[in-house]
């Protein structure tokens, strides 16, 4: 579904990704993990078209980010690291816009923002200017956003970062829902970057972590936690190895 | 193409909530309202003295349209110079400062379709003040006799300089993220090419230009001033419309090449 085919990113000197390569397979949940600064978020811009890499390619549902830009942006739904929202917007006009950015048939359309609407739980405030939102709805939004047109692949920047914990469980929540198939829809393939550990283990079956720029561990979760090993543990031995190394990489 | 309409619907409907576009829009009610009635004052006026001084050959020879409609359409063209960046400053840098340009170049969408799309959205803005302008000669018709076809034509080049005044305004709002910053940028850009024949002419004189005159010439046909006022006095001239067509379509190509270029950095 995603693959990513050593892909890097250079700006000038720094390597903010370097060669990364991996797959994530159809109705996969796998979680991008690293500390910040890692390149999680630059290797997320790369797969979905917003940056183009310095190096290497991506292949999404089978169309090239390079050679077929607008198949592979359309199979893709994103939420970046700031939900990108108009604050001016109401939530289901805001939907609307989006479902025919993406080519959502007319007809289609209002079932399909009612759905991402129910789907998130945005029923009491669909007709409320976005602006006027508390973050966490914000965030649902984004994510609303992400799936408006039922994109075979979701990608999630830090999805629950600056929420309050009641929040964080909601969305975490949600997004193992979007990960289950329902109601005769097939499940997204769902790859999404976080630092925090406990969402890696609440919502992921498999772990790619990545540290200054380069892969550095993709195993599945279950793997690496046997034997009572803690994923802090196998974290913090993974991000600290190639310190040396990778010194004067850094920016 | 096919979300040219999508993207300009939605830029319509947030610049018609916007703050901005009530201020431009009473501010050019008022102010076309003021410069309408002192052009109209200083007409009647000059009709007054020559018929103080009996000069009835000068009187048969006054003329709504050069002695009173062309002067306020002069105005307006200026006052474009400040109203139209102010209309355009938020078109790209709203984008950024939302964090929505990220939505628009990961969706399934073209460049050109964003860029065509938002220039849409405030050509049907500028139209609107056009429109304005256009109410106040209007009354005339009712109270006088002006020539149709020469205020049409008036209005023509009015519509034509404010559009492309709207494409540069898009490029000064696709190369920043503020919008303050784009105002002014626009503001710059289009305040040159106003004394861009005195460039020339400085240019030429101080010899700085080169024997040639090629720059100086190609100065001089930049300024917009030599393509409106033709238009403004009733004459339609292709050259004059070419101009137009090669400097929107120029700035158009430009906010293009800078929304583009976010990819590259
Ligand atoms: N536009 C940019 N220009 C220069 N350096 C950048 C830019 N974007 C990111 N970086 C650098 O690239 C590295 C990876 O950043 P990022 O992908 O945002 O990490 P993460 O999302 O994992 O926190 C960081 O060192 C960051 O400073
Ligand atoms: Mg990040």
């Amino acid at each position: 579904m995603i693959e990513a085919r050593e892909l890097s990113k250079r700006y000038g000197e720094l390597r903010a990704v370097d060669e990364v390569s991996f797959t994530v397979e159809r109705g996969e949940v796998v979680g991008f993990l690293g500390p910040n600064g890692a390149g999680k978020t630059t290797t997320m811009r790369m797969i979905t078209g917003f940056l183009p890499p310095s190096d290497g390619t991506a292949v999404i549902d089978g169309a090239d980010i390079f050679a077929q830009p607008l198949d592979a942006r359309r199979a893709v739904g994103y939420l970046p690291e700031t939900p990108p929202v108009y604050p001016e917007m109401d939530v289901s006009g805001y939907l609307r816009f989006v479902a025919s950015l993406h080519d959502v048939p007319r007809r289609e359309r209002r079932e399909a923002v009612d759905r991402a609407i129910e789907r998130c739980g945005l029923s009491e405030v669909r007709r409320r200017v976005i602006g006027q939102l508390s973050k966490g709805y914000k965030q649902r939004v984004g994510i609303a956003q992400a799936i408006v047109h039922s994109p075979p692949v979701l990608v999630l920047d830090e999805p629950t970062v600056g929420l309050d914990p009641i929040q964080i469980g909601e969305i975490r929540q949600l997004i193992s829902e979007l990960a289950s198939p329902r109601d005769g829809e097939s499940a997204h393939t769902v790859i999404l970057s976080t630092h925090i550990l406990p969402e890696v283990e609440a919502i992921c079956r498999r772990v790619i972590l990545i540290n200054r720029g380069r892969k550095v561990l993709d195993q599945p979760l279950a793997e690496l936690t046997a034997g009572g090993t803690r994923l802090e543990e196998v974290f913090a031995r993974e991000t600290s190895r190639d310190e040396a190394p990778a010194g004067e990489a850094s920016a | 193409m096919r979300h040219v309409g999508t993207i300009a619907g939605r830029e319509i409907r947030s610049l018609f909530v916007s703050p901005v576009a009530y201020v431009v829009l009473t501010l050019w009610a008022v102010l076309g309202a003021v410069f309408f009635l002192s052009s109209l004052a200083q007409f009647l006026e000059g009709i007054a003295r020559l018929q103080q001084f009996r000069a009835f050959d000068q009187l048969r020879e006054v003329n709504l349209n050069h002695d009173l409609i062309e002067p306020f359409f002069g105005t307006m063209w200026i006052l474009f110079i400040f109203s139209i960046p102010a209309v355009t400053m938020g078109l790209f840098t709203s984008e950024k400062q939302n964090r929505t340009e990220e939505l628009l170049l990961t969706s399934p969408v073209t460049i050109w379709e964003i860029v065509i799309g938002k220039y849409l959205a405030v050509a049907a803005f500028v139209t609107l003040l056009v429109g304005l302008v256009a109410f106040f000669p209007g009354l005339l018709f009712v109270y006088g006799d002006p020539e149709l076809g020469r205020t049409l034509t008036g209005l023509l080049g009015l519509f034509l300089v404010s559009l492309t005044y709207a494409a540069i305004g898009s490029f000064a709002s696709s190369i920043t993220s503020n919008q303050i910053i784009a105002f002014f940028i626009g503001l710059v850009i289009l305040m040159v090419s106003l004394i861009l024949p005195l460039a020339a002419e400085l240019g030429a004189a101080s010899g700085f230009l080169g024997s040639e005159n090629l720059m100086a010439d190609l100065l001089r046909w930049m300024a917009t001033a030599e393509h409106v006022q033709p238009l403004l006095e009733g004459l339609v001239d292709t050259r004059n419309l070419v101009y137009f067509a090669v400097m929107a379509g120029s700035f158009l190509l430009l906010t293009k090449a800078a929304v583009e270029s976010v990819r590259w950095r």
